[in-house]
């Protein structure tokens, strides 16, 4: 069954912190009574928590040191005419 | 914190650039991530992420303080990224369709390489999972999404780095997080 679409939009919404308490209490009040909606539902809290749990990747060792080393010559030059 | 950061930028302005090695500190792990996200190799990442922090450097006086330092970073960042996207040769995005597969998408197809439920509780295989279907998000979308779930920012703020209103965002952020859905969802 395809899920209402009205629906789909509260759900992002809700997602995105756009609901205030009314709109939850519908939104609440659909996934109970509609299985595919609550599946949908689960499926996007299931997703961002997916892509939240795969965000820690530490920046390489020595990362600052090469930028500073690759960082153009001139302003050193003005830095030293200061 | 925002005083650090001012303080810091007004003696780069004046010719310190030891001072920079501060702000380096302070944004590579958020724009190594953001990179390494958005274009799904380390190598590249690191390159890439470098590249923002030499021409944020050689850019430094079109910055504007009004702006939060981090906003104008991730601008940089994202503008670097969706440029290297592009130059990559096109490959073909989840949401496309396939030639003469009623309706089916890339999605299906990728569902014959999934891991197997005992896999995915490997947090490696699954994190590999996730950037897979992170990478084949059209750049449009990936933006959006890695700016909000893996560097955390405010739609508001999404919307200043991009440049774009924040009803697209919203649109664009409601699209990709569907198509990875239908990639994630069943996990």
């Amino acid at each position: 069954m395809k899920c209402p679409e009205h629906i789909v939009k509260l759900m992002h919404d809700y997602l995105d912190g756009n609901t205030g308490p009314h709109e939850e209490k519908r939104l609440k009040e659909h996934l109970r009574q509609c299985s595919a909606c609550a599946v949908h539902f689960h499926e996007l809290t299931k997703t961002v928590a997916f892509i939240q749990y795969a965000s820690h990747v530490p920046s390489p060792p020595d990362f600052t040191a090469r930028v500073m080393a690759n960082l153009p010559k001139e302003k050193k030059i003005v830095r030293v005419q200061r | 914190m925002d005083i650090f950061v001012k303080k810091r930028i007004k003696a780069i302005k004046k010719g310190d650039q030891n001072a920079y090695a501060d702000i380096v500190d302070l944004y590579k792990d958020k724009i190594y991530r953001l990179c390494y996200r958005m274009l799904g190799n380390r190598h590249e990442a690191e390159d890439a992420a470098q590249e923002v922090f030499i021409r944020a450097y050689v850019h430094i006086d079109t910055y504007n303080p009004k702006m939060k330092f981090s906003t104008w970073l991730y601008r940089i960042a994202t503008n670097l990224a969706i440029d290297k996207i592009r130059k990559k040769k096109p490959d073909a995005y989840l949401d496309e369709e396939i030639n003469g597969t009623d309706g089916l998408t890339m999605y299906a197809q990728l569902s014959s390489h999934e891991a197997s439920p005992e896999e995915t509780i490997e947090s490696l295989e699954l994190k590999e999972t996730v950037q897979k279907a992170i990478e084949k998000l059209p750049e449009k979308y990936r933006s959006v999404i890695v700016l909000k779930y893996i560097e955390d920012l405010s739609l508001q703020e999404i919307s200043e780095i991009l440049e774009l209103p924040l009803g697209t965002v919203k649109t664009r952020l409601h699209r990709g997080r569907e198509a990875l859905r239908k990639h994630l969802g069943h996990l």
